[in-house]
Parts: structure tokens; C-alpha cells; sequence
């Protein structure tokens, strides 16, 4: 079809061009309209220019006869999209055609220019509301708030119902509504809205409706309104073409030659004044915990029969309307007759704001004494914003039965258990064995005696007993040893000195020193043998304890004894054989 | 070295004797008042007429019996599991236990390794095993010490004394994890991930389960089941098989 329109040829044409409009925002398209007249050859190309795009969207052929005269007419209607922002000149489509002018404006602010639906009412369009709704300036989307009252305390929850709508195949929401205010706090807003059709002005909508609660965070007179994402089609038909509305006015029509493009607009509702009362201080309970609606309470307890030191679960039920994010309460605390923890609550919503429910309190209970018991009245306070005042509500005491514990009746069994225990019952029946018939000797303790305290400490006392006596054995036998060895190493040092000894006077030739020192030699070697003082060893000793094949040691002795006394000379072949004789005698004895 | 020996055996006699006498209650015991613990059994003469003070084998056997004819399998397997410590080669006691955890559902197999050992004597011969053995080896190691000369006699005999010993300390730490295990005595008791009621529950106790405890927090047990699993359940529903002192 734009290769068909690229280039005709009328016989004594006309050609008239305009734009509208002629000042657009990048992103939206402008309509280049080609009206030409009469009978004349007309050559006509699509214009070029750097930045705009040029795309032919429709043509219409009119013939009219006036007064028999047939005149016709051709309407091409062209779409021009800017690439980007600035004043374009675009050129005469024929030789002889003047130039026209569009100027693009950036981004921002578009929604003004935006072009009414065709078709749609122009009364309705931009700003007066029509069924308190406020349409945006092209009719495609609205967003209302609607709620309750305008009057609310502080931190009172009001349900509040956003409602979006938007006509159907012009528009689509693209994300959630937003509160614009900061005096208030939207809560609970529904995942999900509800869904519905509606006609607005004869034209189908649909309606998108979440609902919240909305509560006010400070007193005063504050207005708040709500915006929601929304992207719509915008149509780049200029308005007043009325060939083209009839021709375009359906969403197919128009998606099918193109001539709309998307776009993401923010629709915002009419501003709504809320007027926020504080909270009365007067008649305010100590132990009010901001819940402001209409409540009523119940209590339960799980059982109403139980066994001391068993848990109960109380139950308190707060039902009715209003803020139960503020509902709150620590049920029974400080009663010394029940041993109470943390409650825990859990919610119940009625509606999908939350605004309707039950919030359940479970606090678990242990009964510290037996006997018949009473849980006592609950009370909750909250602010009732119908009566504007503060109103308490109590719930009804509880009463319960509490058998002694497990732990306390095993103190002792329970008497018919005694009595069964005392009296020895056959009962093979059941498949146990026989009560036992022999009372057998008691002790005060189930531990068995090895592993009782009086038990362990004689038996490590007798350990330690016999450990200390094993090491003193142990200690007694290596000193002795000790000593041996310090005796035996001193007695091997006199040894070996009067070894020299007994060199060096065989050198100087003195037989007094010599045999003196042979004798402290053999004196040393022998004591340590017989276990006897060196200096009790003579001559009579060695009588006594050595056979006759130790009569060289005898004769050194005599030698010592004489040369000690006498002075006797010896010659330095007496020194080299009783060397040998001593040396003999030691080596013997180190050996044996 | 003999006299100090001979010493050492007088001391470790008399000291054994004195202590196993005040360890032990034997008849004269009967007449002193009944242990103070809040759950202890107290044994029940045949007349009924007195009550014995203390723990009897009998009586608990008897009580245990009783208990599990009224139903409640959790009291009847404690007292049969304190029987079993004052008697644990009993017949009687381990096959009613074995009967009645059967009948609550409960695993039952039977010792094995260490746990068999307390059972080829009563607890005070099993004492007297122990130090009679004690006494073997201590004065075998002195005299082999003091007498060289017969040094593998006496190592035999120690070995045997240790041996002795050893049969002693293995019933110990057979025994040693009963002392600090519990019997669930209620239906279906809730274990929590700490000891507070407002937790939700990780597991149930079964009543007649043993478990072993590991502390106590206010009013509630630190358990762990031969399973293997722990968490905190309420003292109330839980009783020591060797209740504290």
C-alpha cells in the first residue's frame, strides 16, 4: 500500500500540506496530511529528512458532484516519527509546495499533548469528573480512592478501596498504585485486585480495585491522592479528522495501520482531605496499647482438668474490627499460683485487608499447686471511634481441676498401688512374672555400692596406699644402687691414682711408695668385693678369706708391710713384676 | 617390709569396712526415715502395716508389676529399672521390663558387651571382687619389689588381682550412663529446641521411652534418645532412674 501511494499522477492537480501538530514531544508522532484536487498529473515522492521517519498510514479518495461537476479529491495521511529532539524543516512533497516546519521537544510532560480517543466525549476527557471519576486528558485510565469516612483518629485503620481503570485495549496497568502522602501509611494493600468491567461515557473500562487500609500517622487536615503506573496507547492521529476517527477508531483498526504508539503515563487520583483527630488522653487505660476499632474478647484453656507441672495453653480471642497490627496483650502475668510464658498470637482475617478478624493469644500455663484453680478475667483495652472513648472489654474467669504431679505422686504410690505392691499376686495371665514375695534388705541409694561415693574414696585411698609403698620400695632399691655405683666409680678413681702412683715410684725407684699404693690398690679392689671398709682389710683378712692361690697378694702386703718399715731397695725388676701381679689381680677381680 | 605390709592390708581393710558399712544400709537401717527425695520409691513391708525406709529390689519389682497392671508403662519400666540395678541378674526383673516395653512399643534388645557384666554378680559382691582385687595387686607389686627374687610369682598374681579390678571398673561404666538416664512417665511428652513452652515441638517422647539426660533448666531436661536426637522436655513428665540426692 506505501509503495502504491509513493508516486501518482492527477491531471491538473492541487496539492495542499499541513502538519499537525507542529510541535510534538520526541516520542509521540506528528500527521502529515496530503490533500490534492482536481484532474491534473501530479508527481508527488515521500519527503526525506535526516531525523524523522515518514510512513504512510491511510488514503481516502473522495469524489463529489457539485451541480454535475465531479470533483474528486485523495486525502493521504502520513505518519511522522522523530528520531530524535530539535526543528525539522521538512520539504515541499511537489516543486512547488512550501516547506513545513515541526518542532520535537524532549521528553517529559507529554500527557497534555496527548490526543483524545475518537469517539470519546470531550466533556469527560481532561479534568471534570463524571461519576466522581477523573479521567486522564485522553480518557484511557482513571484512578479513584473511595473510603469510608473522612474523619479517623490517629492510628485507626480504615479500609480503603483503589480502583484503576482503563479502557479496554487503550490501556494497561503496569505496576501497583502508590500512596503519594507521608501522613499516612498504606497497609495490607491485596496482591491481587479484584477485576471488573464497567462502562464509562458508552465505552467499556475495566476495572482493577485493590483494597488496603489506610491510617494516619500524626493529627491534623492532610489530603492525600493515589498514582498508578499505567501504559496507554496513544494514538498519532491528529483530532479532527473525522474520516480517519471513523476509520481508526477501533483498537484493531488501529493496531492494524499502525497508527498508535504505547506509552507509560502516570494517572493519579483526585486529591482527598481526611481530617485526623489524636487520641483522647482523658479515660486512657494504663494498659491501652494503641488498638482504636471495635473488639470483643473470649477466653479458653485447653483443658480444664490437669496434672501440676503439666502445661495448659490459655487462650484469649480477640474478635472484631480495626487496627490488629496494635492489638496486643500479655494475658495473665505475676499470678503465683500459675507459672505463665510468653504468649504467642496469631490472626485470623476476615477480609483481605485484615481489617475484620480474630486475633487468638495462646499463653502456656503450668499450675504450680494442686487443687481446684482459677484462671482469672482477662481484660483488653482499645479506643472505639464510634463512641469516642476508651472501652474495655473482660472476659469471664476460668476454673480447672489440677491433680498432683507424676513426679510428686512418686513419692509415694498411690495407695491402692501400695497395697497391690505389698501383697504378692500371681499373674501369669498378663504374661509378667510374679510379685516377689521376700522383702529383701533396703538401702538408701539405687547406686550400686562400687560406684558409691564412700566406696570409690576407700578403695583410691587404698590405691594410693599401695602406690606410695610401691614407690618408696622403688625409690629405697634405686638410691641404694645409686650409692653402689657413687662407691664403686670412687673406689675405680683411687684405683686408677694409685696406679700413677705406683708408676711414678717405680720410676724414682722408692719401694715404700710403691708397695703402699700397690696395697691401697688391692685394699680398694677387695673392699668392694667383700663389702668391707678398705682400711679393714689386712693381712690377717686376707688369711682368713682368700685360698692359697692368692699368695702373691699375701707377699705384697708382707713387701708393703717391710719396706714401710724397713726401707728396704728393690730392684726395677721387682717393680715390673708386682706391677704386672696388681694389674693380674685387678683385671681378675673387674672380671669376675 | 612385711610389717608395713601387713600394715597396709589392716588400713585398707578397716577403711573398706567402715565405709562399705555406712554405704550400705543393712537392718538397722530399717528404723531411720525414708530418703527425702521427692521421687523415690519407698519399699513397703509385706503387712503393710510399716513402711521400710529405702530401696528394695523386691518392692520395686513389686511396684513395677503393680504399674503396669494399671496401665502405666512409663512408672512400671522405672521401678523395674531400678530394681535391676539393686538386682540386675534378676530374671524376673528383666523379663517383665522386656514385656512391658513390648507391649508400649518399645525396642528391646538384649545387653550386650560391657552391659552383660553387672550381671554375674549382685552389686556388693561385685564391690568385694574389686578390692579383693586391689588388694592382690597392690601387695604383689610390693613384694615384688621387696622380693626380687620371686618376681614372676608375684607378677602373676598381680595380673590376677588386676584382672579382678578390671571386672569391678568395667560393671562401673557399664552402669555409669543408667545414673544419668530418665524414663518418660507421660503420654506423648513434646520435645522442644529449648526450654520454653512456645517453641514448636521437634519430636515426641514415647511414655516408657529411656533417655538420657544432660541438664536441667528451669522445669525442663536437656534429653538426648539412644537415637540420637535431643531437645528440652518438661521435668514433670520425666523421671531419674537414680533420683538425686
Amino acid at each position: 500500500m506505501v509503495a502504491a501511494t509513493s508516486a501518482w499522477t492527477p491531471a491538473a492537480a492541487s496539492v495542499d500540506a499541513s502538519i499537525e501538530p507542529s510541535q510534538i514531544a520526541l516520542g509521540e508522532s506528528a500527521q502529515l496530511t496530503i490533500m490534492t484536487s482536481g484532474d491534473g498529473t501530479l508527481s508527488m515522492t515521500l519527503p526525506v529528512v535526516s531525523g524523522l521517519e515518514f510512513r504512510v498510514v491511510a488514503q481516502s479518495r473522495r469524489i463529489e458532484i457539485i451541480n454535475g461537476a465531479t470533483i474528486a479529491s485523495t486525502s493521504t495521511i502520513i505518519r511522522v516519527t522523530p528520531e530524535e529532539a530539535g526543528v525539522f524543516t521538512i520539504p515541499g512533497v511537489t516543486p512547488k509546495s512550501p516547506p513545513l516546519v515541526l518542532r520535537v521537544n524532549p521528553k517529559g510532560g507529554a500527557s497534555s499533548s496527548l490526543a483524545p480517543l475518537p469517539g470519546f466525549n470531550s466533556s469527560a476527557s481532561g479534568g471534570a469528573a463524571a461519576n466522581g471519576i477523573r479521567l486522564t486528558p485522553d480518557g484511557s485510565a482513571f484512578v479513584r480512592l473511595e473510603v469510608p469516612k473522612r474523619e479517623i483518629y490517629v492510628g485507626e485503620s480504615i479500609p480503603a478501596e483503589i480502583q484503576v481503570g482503563m479502557r479496554n485495549g487503550f490501556a494497561a496497568a503496569s505496576n501497583l498504585p502508590k500512596l503519594n502522602s507521608g501522613d499516612f501509611t498504606l497497609n495490607n494493600l491485596s496482591p491481587q485486585p479484584e477485576q471488573s468491567a464497567r462502562v464509562i461515557d458508552g465505552k467499556p473500562f475495566t476495572v482493577f480495585t485493590w483494597h488496603s487500609l489506610l491510617s494516619a500517622i500524626k493529627p491534623g487536615t492532610y489530603s492525600l491522592n493515589f498514582a498508578a503506573p499505567v501504559t496507554v496507547r496513544i494514538r498519532t492521529q491528529p483530532r479532527g479528522d473525522s474520516m480517519l476517527d471513523d476509520l481508526l477508531g477501533d483498537p484493531f483498526m488501529q493496531n492494524f495501520f499502525g497508527a498508535s504508539i504505547t506509552k507509560n503515563i502516570t494517572v493519579t487520583s483526585p486529591d482527598t482531605a481526611f481530617t485526623v483527630l489524636p487520641l483522647p488522653a482523658r479515660g486512657r487505660p494504663p494498659d491501652f496499647g494503641g488498638a482504636v476499632g471495635s473488639f470483643k474478647i473470649s477466653t479458653d484453656i485447653s483443658s480444664t482438668t490437669n496434672t501440676a507441672g503439666d502445661p495448659l495453653t490459655l487462650r484469649m480471642h480477640v474478635n472484631g474490627a480495626g487496627n490488629f497490627d496494635r492489638v496486643e496483650s500479655n494475658m495473665l502475668a505475676g499470678d503465683a499460683q500459675w507459672k505463665t510464658y510468653q504468649p504467642k498470637a496469631t490472626f485470623k482475617q476476615a477480609d483481605p485487608t485484615g481489617y475484620h478478624g480474630e486475633k487468638i493469644f495462646e499463653q502456656p500455663l503450668i499450675a504450680s499447686q494442686p487443687g481446684v484453680q482459677t484462671i482469672p478475667a482477662l481484660a483488653f483495652s482499645f479506643f472505639d471511634p464510634a463512641t469516642r472513648r476508651y472501652e474495655t472489654a473482660q472476659s469471664a474467669p476460668l476454673r480447672l481441676t489440677v491433680s498432683p504431679s507424676v513426679a510428686d505422686r512418686a513419692a509415694g504410690p498411690p495407695p491402692a498401688l501400695a497395697k497391690a505392691a505389698a501383697t504378692p499376686v500371681e499373674d501369669s495371665h498378663s504374661g509378667l512374672r510374679p510379685d516377689h514375695a521376700a522383702a529383701d534388705a533396703s538401702t538408701d541409694t539405687l547406686v550400686p555400692m562400687y560406684m558409691r561415693p564412700q566406696y570409690l574414696i576407700a578403695t583410691s585411698a587404698l590405691a594410693l596406699l599401695f602406690g606410695s609403698g610401691w614407690l618408696a620400695l622403688r625409690r629405697r632399691k634405686r638410691n641404694a644402687r645409686d650409692l653402689r655405683r657413687r662407691h664403686e666409680r670412687l673406689r675405680q678413681e683411687t684405683i686408677d691414682a694409685c696406679r700413677k702412683q705406683m708408676a711414678a715410684a717405680a720410676t724414682a725407684g722408692d719401694p715404700a711408695l710403691f708397695f703402699s699404693a700397690a696395697r691401697f690398690a688391692l685394699q680398694q679392689n677387695l673392699s668392694g668385693i667383700w663389702q668391707i671398709e678398705p682400711e679393714h682389710i689386712t693381712t690377717a683378712e686376707l688369711d682368713s678369706r682368700l685360698g692359697p692361690d692368692h699368695e702373691d697378694i699375701r707377699q705384697l702386703f708382707a713387701l708393703a708391710d717391710e719396706a714401710n718399715y724397713s726401707g728396704g731397695a728393690a730392684h726395677a725388676a721387682d717393680f715390673v713384676r708386682w706391677t704386672s701381679v696388681v694389674q693380674r689381680r685387678l683385671l681378675e677381680e673387674e672380671k669376675s | 617390709m612385711t610389717r608395713f605390709m601387713a600394715c597396709m592390708l589392716l588400713a585398707a581393710t578397716s577403711v573398706f569396712a567402715v565405709s562399705s558399712s555406712h554405704a550400705q544400709q543393712a537392718l538397722p537401717s530399717l528404723a531411720s526415715p525414708p530418703p527425702s527425695s521427692s521421687s523415690t520409691f519407698t519399699s513397703t513391708s509385706v503387712s503393710g502395716s510399716t513402711s521400710a525406709p529405702g530401696y528394695s529390689a523386691s518392692a520395686l519389682f513389686n511396684f513395677g508389676n503393680a504399674y503396669a497392671r494399671a496401665g502405666k508403662p512409663g512408672l512400671a519400666v522405672l521401678n523395674y529399672e531400678r530394681a535391676k540395678l539393686l538386682d540386675p541378674n534378676d530374671p524376673d526383673i528383666e523379663s517383665n521390663l522386656r514385656h512391658v516395653r513390648e507391649a508400649s512399643g518399645l525396642p528391646t534388645q538384649p545387653p550386650a558387651g560391657l552391659d552383660r557384666l553387672p550381671r554375674i554378680a549382685s552389686p556388693q559382691i561385685l564391690s568385694w571382687i574389686g578390692v579383693l582385687g586391689l588388694l592382690i595387686a597392690g601387695a604383689s607389686m610390693l613384694a615384688r619389689q621387696a622380693y626380687p627374687t620371686h618376681r614372676g610369682k608375684f607378677l602373676a598374681s598381680a595380673l590376677l588381682g588386676f584382672c579382678a579390678l578390671g571386672v569391678t571398673l568395667g560393671c562401673a561404666l557399664s552402669v555409669w550412663p543408667t545414673l544419668h538416664e530418665a524414663v518418660v512417665v507421660g503420654h506423648s511428652i513434646p520435645v522442644r529446641v529449648s526450654p520454653t513452652l512456645i517453641e514448636e515441638p521437634l519430636f515426641v517422647l514415647s511414655e516408657a521411652e529411656i533417655v538420657r539426660v544432660n541438664g536441667e533448666h528451669d522445669g525442663f531436661m536437656l534429653v538426648k534418645t539412644r537415637a540420637g536426637r535431643a531437645g528440652w522436655a518438661p521435668s514433670s513428665n520425666l523421671a531419674p532412674i537414680v533420683p538425686k540426692p
